[in-house]
């Protein structure tokens, strides 16, 4: 019986792939079509075609994939592993049993239904646009419904009833809803602002959600602005939200920033932060600057009523081998949470008309001290490029460029070394799945190494490596020793350097080529390309994922 | 005359320093430029932040150049460079 159902099954597919052929033949419409060419060039429609050939390829019908492959040329066979990474889907073993386009289905499910099962209607709406916005109308008085919501803060003679009309005809852009924004957003929809702005390129992954607590395991591919939306609206649905999913750029920074009251730069990186700044100091609005890195956080608020602004106290940015992100530094959840309150707090006193202690101050605080520091600041720049007597910055620039470094927080790729000094994650597998007698150093910080490594490895760190420390080259030497030992040879020892993602093996390769030949003997270094990250999406999909 | 002042690192510069906080022994009357000479002299990594930092003394921006500074014994200096993580 089975068989027959497979002969039918065949037999229809060789009916359906006739008929399409001879469509083909017929060339009446051309079944790859420069619509579906240019979709298929874009992010979006690469992992469409993705999800389809992998659907395809998981029940076995690859086959089909004849009909459009030949033309496109962009169809890659797909590699689910790295298909399920970009879509940010955790696989277990119950996503394992379907294809990954259930898992997107299922995610649009859970996004749009409510716990009683009925969608909600009243989703924020996502721009990906600046548009111009109606003026928040100011109101005359608070409605009964406010006045009960509010009166724990009315009774307060610091804010009263002038405060919480202030407030609530007031627009705040929120630059990033990430670690700070979220807190940020949440205390000011809370506490009854006008509109919130809600602005973020990326969309939530499960490595944001120890911190940033407007999102939640259901969101994960969703845009932030959405999400943060989404719960806010739950929170207070009185507040207007719009949600900007885009990057903020020299393009649209004026025209966004002039629609709004106050600017909060919640922000990971230093181009966007010399934006927000310029933006701000070209439309005289207040911007309240907080970060957060490892265990520490500043907030300043910048060109409010005549203090300085950013580029006053830094006028060139740091190189940006310097910077450190969150994915790399490291980032305690409540330390961002803690600067974002801190940011809440000042937009509030801002908004509501009672000011802000920070013009000229920068607050830092040190959560491993747990301690909180008031710096007094300098004056205005006079010289300052942008704020000063004679700026030189009339229009936005390109920030990136200016700062080397990219608008994101996306760890930063660096090629140092040619194709034939690295190795990709499939190939080493093949070098241990031979045996070929090697030395595999892992460079990562001990703390990453404590978080997952591969077994036979031997660990250096790299900013060991780079100041040469004696233990740790010693260390080496004898490893090398042991495996010239066992393969007797006078050649030069392979040595397979290991780290996260494939850069600081990159400057540990360079260093140990500098020591071949030297005190270490000769070695021949290359290293692994994509680091251990590319050995969990490409060899081993157990292998964590940090 | 020279007295001992306590340096507090942060960010980035006590990951280059290698130390979160130190006593050192500086001149009582220097300028701010000297000041952050001596802090470099004991962490040459910290060359790099020159431009990049704010420098502190007693919670009090100074420029570093050639401000004068009379320091007292157990005065605070910071060396603040912007993170901006978010």
């Amino acid at each position: 019986m089975f068989a027959a159902e497979d002969t039918k099954s065949q037999d229809l597919l060789i009916q359906n792939l006739e008929n399409i052929l001879n469509k083909i033949k017929q060339n009446k419409t051309p079944f790859v079509n420069e619509n579906f060419q240019h979709f298929l060039n874009t992010k979006n429609g690469y992992l469409v075609s993705s999800l389809v050939t992998e659907f395809l390829q998981f029940f076995d019908l690859g086959c089909t994939m004849a009909v459009f492959q030949p033309e496109t040329g962009t169809l890659h066979g797909s590699d689910r592993g790295n298909l399920a990474h970009v879509l940010g889907i955790v696989e277990n073993e119950n996503t394992r049993v379907g294809p990954l386009l259930l898992e997107v289905m299922k995610r649009c499910q859970n996004f749009s239904s409510r716990g009683d099962g009925s969608s909600d209607s009243s989703l924020p709406v996502l721009h990906n646009l600046v548009t111009e916005l109606p003026l928040l109308e100011a109101k005359i008085s608070l409605s009964n419904k406010a006045i009960l919501r509010y009166s724990r803060q009315l009774v307060l003679p610091e804010l009263g009833v002038k405060g919480q009309l202030n407030l609530s005809k007031s627009s705040v852009l929120i630059v990033g809803c990430g670690g700070l924004g979220c807190p940020l957003a949440q205390y000011l929809a809370a506490a009854g602002i006008g509109r919130l702005g809600l602005l973020d390129y990326d969309v939530v992954e499960m490595n944001n959600l120890h911190r940033q607590v407007l999102h939640g395991e259901n969101r994960q591919g969703i845009p932030k602005s959405l999400s943060a939306a989404t719960t806010l609206k739950q929170l207070n649905s009185e507040v207007e939200y719009i949600c900007y999913n885009m990057t903020l750029t020299s393009k649209i920074a004026l025209e966004l920033i002039q629609q709004y009251d106050i600017i909060a730069d919640c922000s990971d990186n230093v181009p966007t932060r010399y934006l927000v700044n310029d933006a701000c100091v070209l439309t005289g609005k207040p911007l309240v600057s907080a970060s957060a890195l490892r265990m520490e956080g500043q907030l300043t608020i910048y060109n409010y009523q005549g203090n300085p602004c950013y580029r006053c106290l830094f006028p060139v940015p740091p190189p940006a081998e310097t910077v450190t992100n969150c994915a790399d530094g490291g980032v305690l959840g409540v330390v961002p949470g803690i600067m974002g309150c801190l940011q809440a707090l000042e937009v509030q006193k801002i908004a509501s008309g009672i000011g802000t202690s920070f013009g000229q101050f920068i607050l830092m605080f040190d959560a491993l001290e747990g301690r909180f520091r008031n710096i007094r600041l300098r004056a205005k720049n006079q010289n300052c490029a942008v704020c000063g007597a004679n700026p030189t910055i009339g229009v936005l620039q390109d920030y990136e460029a200016f700062c080397g470094s990219s608008a994101s927080d996306k760890c930063r790729t660096v090629h140092l070394l040619s194709k034939e000094e690295r190795i990709s994650a499939q190939e080493y597998k093949k070098i241990l799945d031979e045996k070929v007698p090697h030395l595999l150093v892992d460079v990562r910080p001990p703390v990453e190494v404590d978080i997952c490594h591969l077994p036979d490895s031997i660990y250096i760190p790299l900013d060991k490596l780079e100041k040469k420390n004696l233990d740790c080259l010693n260390h080496l030497k004898r490893k090398l020793l042991e495996g010239r030992l066992k393969t007797g040879e006078e050649m030069s020892f392979p040595v397979y350097v290991i780290c996260k993602l494939g850069n600081d093996s990159q400057k540990a390769v360079k260093i140990l080529q500098d020591l071949s030949g030297k005190e270490l003997g000769a070695l021949l270094a290359k290293d692994i390309a994509g680091g251990l990250m590319a050995w969990s999406n490409k060899v081993d999909p157990t292998f964590p994922q940090y | 005359m020279s007295c001992e002042v306590l340096v507090l690192y942060f960010a980035k510069s006590a990951e280059l320093a290698d130390v979160r906080s130190e006593r050192i022994c500086v001149a009582q009357q220097t300028t701010s430029q000297q000041l952050w000479q001596e802090i470099v002299s004991r962490h040459p990594r910290l060359a790099a932040l020159r431009d990049h930092v704010i420098l502190a003394v007693c919670q009090e921006y100074v420029s570093i150049g050639d401000q004068l500074l009379l320091l007292q014994p157990g005065d605070e200096v910071a060396i603040i460079p912007p993170i901006s993580g978010g």
